[in-house]
Order: C-alpha cells, then structure tokens, then sequence
C-alpha cells in the first residue's frame, strides 16, 4: 500500500507541477462554466440574453386593430422584453432583420382593421393579414415576438369566431332578428375579445417531477459538474501518456527493476490518476462555490460522487492506456475520447430524449452518470439517491481496470 | 517553390503520421454534424417534435379538443399514458413533461368555471419551456371556443331562458362545435415568412445549417491553432535553428508551414460542406463564390492565430492545450454551439472581437439568409484583417529559440 502511495503521490505532483496540464485541468473547464452560464442565463437568476429583442414596426394600418397591436408592443410588461422601433417603409424593416440588425419585422397592411370589423353598413372589407418576418439567426427572439403576435390575432379570432357563434345561435333559435345583426354582432364581438378571462378559462399548473427538486434549478449546477466531467477525461489521459512515457523512457523498466511487482506500478499508476482526478474535481467545485456561489448539495453525497467520477473515469484511463502504443496516440485518442464522452455524456446538451442507440452509448461515459449523481444532489437529492450513479461508476471503473490488465498481460506475454 | 512544397508535405507527414488524425480531421466532425443536424434523430422515429405524455382523466369531449389540438401541434408529440406511467416516464427522462387534465376538466368548463391542467417536468430540461408555450397555445385555442359557445349560452339565456337544463346543455354543446368549425375556416390574420432571399427558396431557421457552420467553424478552427504546437514542437526539437543554416528563408518556412495546414483545412471543410450539403440539404452551394471567400477568408485568420500563439507558447504540450481550449471557447462564445442572440447583449457586442463570430455571422447569411458575395464581403473583410493582425504579430514575434 505504501508504494501504491507513493507513485500514485508522485504522478499527482508531478502533473499538477506541469502549467500546460493545468490550463485543460483547470483554467478550460473554468472558461467554459463561464461561458455556457452567460447562454443559459446562470449569473443572472435565469435571465439570459433575451432581453431588448430587437424588433421593427410597421403600421400601414388607418384602424384600432393596427393600433392595438402596436401599443401592445410597447407595453410596460414588456418593455423590458422588446426594443421596439417604429418605421414607415416595409422594404426598410425588411432590410434591418436581412442585416441581422433587428430579430423581426412585423408588417400591418393597410386594411387589417377593415378586413376583421364591418364597417357601419355591416360589411367586412377584404381580409388582410399581418406579416411576421423572422430573422433566421434569431430564432429564439423572433420565437418570442411570434407568441407576442400570435397571441394578440387569437384575441381578435375569439371576438370574430364569438359574434359569429353568438349571433348564428341566436338567430337560430329565433332570440335574435337577421336586421339586429349589424348593430349586435360588433359589441358582442368587443365583448368577447375584450375580456382576459376568456383566455385564461383553462389554467396550467406547473410542477416538477422529482418532490425535493427546489423551485428554481440554477443552470450552472448542471453547467459547472458537466465541464469538470468532461476535463476528467482529459486528466485520465494525461495519467495514461504518462504510463506509456514512462515505459518509453524507460523509467518503467526501471521500477520493475526495484522490489516492487508489475501489479504494484500498474496499480500505483492508476492510483496516481484516481488521485488526480479527485484533486481536479475537488479544486473546481470549490472553485464553482466561491466564484458562482454554487450550491451542490449534502457534502457527504459530494465526496462519494467526486470518488465514484474519478474511478468511473480513471478505468476508462486505464483501457487508454492499454490499448494504445504511444504518448502521442493516447494525445489524441484521449482527446477524442474526451470531446466523444462529453457530448455524449450530456456536457453539453442532453442526450435524453435522443434516439435509444444514443441514450445506450450515453450511459457507457462516466460524464452521464457523474452527471446524474451531481444533478440529483443539487436538487436536493440524498446519499440513497446517488446509490444508483455511485454503484454503476465504481462498477465500471473496477470492471475497465481489470480489462486493461487483461490487455496489459495479453500485450507483455506477446512480447515475451 | 520546391522547399515551400517541401516544407508543406513534412508538416502533413507530421500530423497524419498517426491514424488516430483522422479522427479530429474527418470522424468526429461528421458524426457530431450528424448527431446535432439531425436533432437527434438518427436511429429514432423520425419525427422532430418533442415527446409529450398526456393523460386523460376526464373522457369528455372536451378534454379530446384539448388533445386532438395538441395532437396538431408542430412542436410536441402527445403520447398517451396513465397517470402513473407519465410520472414515470417524466423521472426515467422518457420525456422531459407530461400533461395530466384531470376528472372535472369538462365539467367545470361547462359550467363556465375557470378549469386546470397539471404540467409535471422534469428538473432543469430545458425542453419544458417549448413544451409549456406549446400546451399554453392549445389551451388557450380551446379556452376561446369554450368562451364563445359559453358567451352565447349567456346571451341566449338572457334572451329567452331555457326550457330545460338538458337544452341549455345542448345549446352549449352546439355553440361549442360551431366554433370549433368558424376558428378552422376563420381567414388566415397572420402570416409568419422567413427572412431569407425567397426567390431562392430558402428555408427559415435550420439546424442543420447551424450544426453544420458550427461544427466546421469549431474543428477547423482547433487543428489550426495547433499549428502553435508545430512551431513548439520544431523548436523543442532545435530543428528551427538547424533552418537557419540552410538557404531557406524565414517567410518561405513560416509559408510552407501555415500554406500546408490552411490547404489541408480547406479539404476538410470542402469535405464537411459536401456531407451537410448532401445529407441534410445545407445550402451551401447557393453561392461558391461567398463560400469561398468566406473559407478562404476564416482559414487564413484561424492560421494567422495559430501563427501568432505559436510565437508565445514555450512548450509543445502548452500549445496544444492553449489550442484546444481557446478552440472550444472561442467556439462558444462565436455562437457555433448556440446562437449569441441567447448572450447578455454586452458579451453580444464583445464577442465581435472574435473571428468565429465573424466566421459564423458569414456562414448563417450564405445558408440561411441566402446572401451573396456582395453581402458577405464585410465580413470576409474582417476576417481577412484579423489575419493581417495575426500574421503580423506572429512573425514580429517569431523566434527559432
């Protein structure tokens, strides 16, 4: 045991001694936390940058259903949600979002209000639709100026489709005279399209599936343990090149030389990488905590989920190590291997409602079900409920270890 | 022009020396193209929308509209389940929501009483969010039909009151079919068009157009920030000084070596051009001279980058983790992962000092908003004086030790 130690020692110095190592141990995964938390909104309680939605106007409209809509836009709910801007020229508005410089255009044509109101004789003008223009690399802003609209023609159908129900039953049913219509129809109308609780008359109740889940999931909880995961993988591939540099070297020879078994270097290699594996986690997670005041959950369920991480990842280490012949094709195997597992793994988007052949290659990466450990824990979960992530990723680290020594002996015995 | 090539074909000796190249060169790009173009759907059942459970606790006809509504959306798939199964499958991550309309739903709104509909989610999915618009948008599509049929129940009574509660019923009922067939062949009050060169027939938004720019912009632009580690590597090895002794120049070695890398990006994103042109439909040909220019343009300033690091870096392995990693962060924050609309709009303005940005901004205006040369020249501009900006300060500070 001392030896496996004292290997395993040495390769944690000499590895967090080298500042190369570091920048991708350390500084990346930091770099990207940050990153990913200004697209997902995490340094600002959600709010990402879906603010001030560029967006240009044009009223070509000489009625109220024009008018509606436009002071519907500039609205003190959503003033802070849209940056409205008031044009005369169509080709103009179109030209702002074809240069990127506004999310979307939205056209009144002239006639909008005359197509949906009948005038005082009871005729309807020609209908007349609002353009919507969208501008493709915006889709969640101009998403969001579409339900803003789509909401505002669904007030204007419930008053239309309701006078023209009301007013068919009523005279139907012999309540209503057809020379009342011109009169009756627009204020029922009115009436109908005018009252919020007609479209709030189904309520939606949110709530999350899992009974401990807080309120409100902070996206760095998911962002920060999905980077630290998928530098892991980069760390277990560092810890490999350095067993084949060492066998390159000669160093290893060296070692087998000294009263110490093949199994112990082996061993105290492997150790070395599990070692550094925790030391990475361990720094990012209190790094996360004071930096971006991340909450992750019951300490205890921490410790046993970063040993669980790093084993899980260190067996995938030891099966690099194996099967590859060189420092530089574990460089990029490794690398490869990394990038693979953490998109894989959920670092950076879920694979959960994928097809089943990727959710099956998902669950193969320790990052997916570190991952889930981290995610349960933040979200209130238990010790008992990282059972499940904890068992699979010592399983699969025990299992890959002992496979790679398999490999080690195969390749030692064909050497002779 | 002999050394230039020389120079050229020892570097791509160097790189392709280990199969395992190939990998970052051709494997991963095509299969992350692949897997992030086709939303995920390879080896699914083909259809784009995200699974939805609802579950029907009520049976009324009311409950079916809600459904039948939901069923026609473009954005959600309703499956099916009971109750039990749907809080399953929300825990197991089968879908990231399921909808439960509960006994009553019908009654209460016939009643012309405000009704409830449970949306359970999964934790921190991010997919709840179309879901929840998706689920807003039926119910308030049957919201309004409920509120004419009641509406003019409300009227009908106040006229002349009902002889029975049984023809008051069928009064609603009927307002409520009635509805449903005027809101389907009410006129058409919006129409939502796309702001691209319609005479091209271009498509909106498009995933795949952004996968396809985002993965070539993210892994070209890595190998040739690694050109830092060549010139690392040759330093570390003294063979940069051995150049000096030889009649080879300073720019015919700094060319061979940063010509050979940006031709061999070149066949890599003529490569991945192909694939997302023929396997999803990008249309990246809509205009070769824009692709080009703007190719020609972002591999000069991502070599000129490489240039630059690899006169600051000491060592071989500092290269290649600087590359790797300002790779993926520059990557990012250039909008290849997600669109920067979903920045603060403070990083959206700093971010235009990156050239994957600029690269980006090019490569969504040649496939989605289906711009041309012309339009595309401000930003090959940039991108070309990002590269003179490299290059410049990559040979200033240029050392053979």
């Amino acid at each position: 045991m001392r030896k496996l130690w004292a290997i395993g020692r040495k390769d944690l110095i000499v590895l967090f001694r080298d500042r190369a190592a570091l920048i991708l141990m350390l500084a990346a995964p930091l770099a990207l936390t940050v990153g990913l938390g200004l697209v997902t909104g995490g340094f600002s309680g959600g709010q990402t940058g879906l603010r001030d939605i560029p967006l240009v106007v044009v009223n070509l409209d000489q009625g109220p259903l024009g008018a509606g809509l436009t002071d519907l836009l500039q609205d003190d709910d959503l003033q802070s949600l849209l940056e409205p801007a008031f044009l005369d020229d169509p080709a103009e508005a179109r030209r702002q979002v074809e240069e990127d410089a506004a999310a979307a255009a939205i056209l009144i044509p002239q006639g909008f209000s005359a197509g949906v109101l009948p005038d005082a004789g009871g005729a309807v003008g020609p209908p007349a639709a609002i353009e919507l223009i969208q501008n493709p690399g915006r889709p969640t802003g101009s998403a969001i100026v579409a339900s803003i609209v789509s909401g505002y023609v669904l007030r204007l159908q419930a008053g239309e489709v309701g006078a023209q129900v009301v007013v068919s039953q009523l005279v139907a049913s012999g309540r209503m005279l057809r020379q009342q219509i011109p009169v009756e129809a627009p204020a029922i109308g009115r009436r109908l399209a005018g009252n919020a609780s007609n479209f709030s008359l189904i309520q939606i109740e949110s709530d999350v599936a899992a009974a401990e889940a807080p309120a409100s999931f902070n996206p760095l909880a998911y962002i920060a343990p999905a980077m630290a995961l998928l530098f892991l993988m980069y760390t277990v591939g560092m810890g490999a090149r350095s067993l084949l540099l060492e066998h390159e070297q000669g160093t290893l020879a060296r070692l087998r030389a000294s009263p110490t078994s093949e199994s112990q270097v082996l061993g105290g290699k492997l150790f070395g990488t599990f070692l550094t594996g925790v030391a990475q986690l361990a720094i990012l997670i209190t790094a996360t905590t004071l930096f971006f005041r991340l909450e992750w959950g019951s300490p205890l369920g921490l410790a046993a989920l970063i040993l669980a991480a790093s084993a899980g990842a260190t067996g995938w280490g030891a099966v690099l190590a194996a099967v590859t012949r060189s420092p530089s094709q574990v460089g990029s195997i490794g690398a490869a291997l990394m990038l693979s597992f953490g998109i894989l793994g959920g670092s950076f988007f879920s694979v959960e409602l994928g097809p089943p052949l990727l959710q099956a290659l998902a669950r193969l990466t320790p990052n997916y079900w570190g991952l889930q450990g981290f995610t349960a824990l933040a979200s209130g979960g238990t010790l008992a409920d990282l059972a499940g992530p904890i068992a699979v990723l010592w399983f699969m680290g025990l299992a890959l270890f002992l496979a790679a020594v398999l490999v080690f002996r195969r390749r030692g015995a064909a050497r002779g | 022009m002999k050394a230039l090539l020389a120079i050229a074909r020892k570097d791509l000796l160097l790189r392709f020396s280990s199969r395992s190249e190939w990998l970052f060169f051709l494997i991963l790009p095509l299969a992350f193209t692949a897997i992030l173009g086709g939303g995920f759907n390879f080896g699914g059942d083909g259809d784009p929308r995200l699974p939805l459970f609802v579950v029907d606790e009520d049976g009324s006809g009311l409950s079916a509209a809600l459904l039948a509504d939901l069923g026609r959306s473009s954005t959600v798939q309703a499956h099916e389940r009971s109750r039990a199964e749907a809080e399953a499958g929300v825990e197991d991550d089968e879908a990231a929501a399921a909808l439960i309309v509960p006994a009553g739903f019908g009654a209460s709104l016939a009643a012309g009483e405000q009704a409830r509909i449970v949306l359970i989610s999964a934790p921190g999915d991010i997919d709840v969010l179309a879901i929840g618009q998706a689920v807003r948008e039926s119910a308030a599509r049957v919201g309004v039909a409920v509120a004419a049929a009641r509406v003019s129940r409300e009227e009908a009574e106040a006229r002349r009151p009902f002889s029975s509660p049984s023809e008051r019923q069928v009064y609603f009922e009927e307002g409520l079919r009635l509805a449903q067939e005027t809101a389907d062949n009410t006129p058409q009050r919006l129409k939502v068009t796309s702001a691209t060169q319609a005479d091209r027939g271009l498509a909106d938004y498009s995933q795949p157009a952004q996968a396809s720019a985002g993965g070539i912009v993210t892994w070209v632009f890595i190998p040739l920030l690694g050109i830092s580690a060549l010139f690392a590597y040759e330093r570390s090895g003294g063979t940069l000084r051995r150049l000096v002794t030889t009649p080879v120049a300073r720019s015919t070695f700094l060319l061979g070596t940063i010509g050979g890398q940006s031709l061999t990006a070149l066949a890599q994103i003529a490569l991945l051009v192909v694939f997302a042109a023929a396997v999803f439909q990008v249309p990246w040909g809509r205009s070769p001279v824009a692709l080009v220019v703007i190719m020609v343009t972002f591999v000069l300033s991502s070599a000129a980058l490489g240039t630059a690091l690899g006169a600051l870096v000491r060592t071989e392995a500092q290269a290649s983790g600087l590359s790797i990693m300002l790779g993926m962060v520059l990557s990012l924050l250039g909008g290849c992962w997600y669109p920067i609309e979903l920045f603060p709009s403070a990083v959206q303005a700093a971010v235009h000092l990156l050239p994957t940005t600029w690269a980006m901004q090019a490569m969504t205006d040649i496939t989605m908003r289906g711009q041309d040369l012309a339009q595309v020249l401000p930003e090959a501009g940039v991108l070309l004086g990002f590269a003179v900006a490299f290059f410049v300060l990559g040979v200033a500070r240029f050392r053979y030790e």
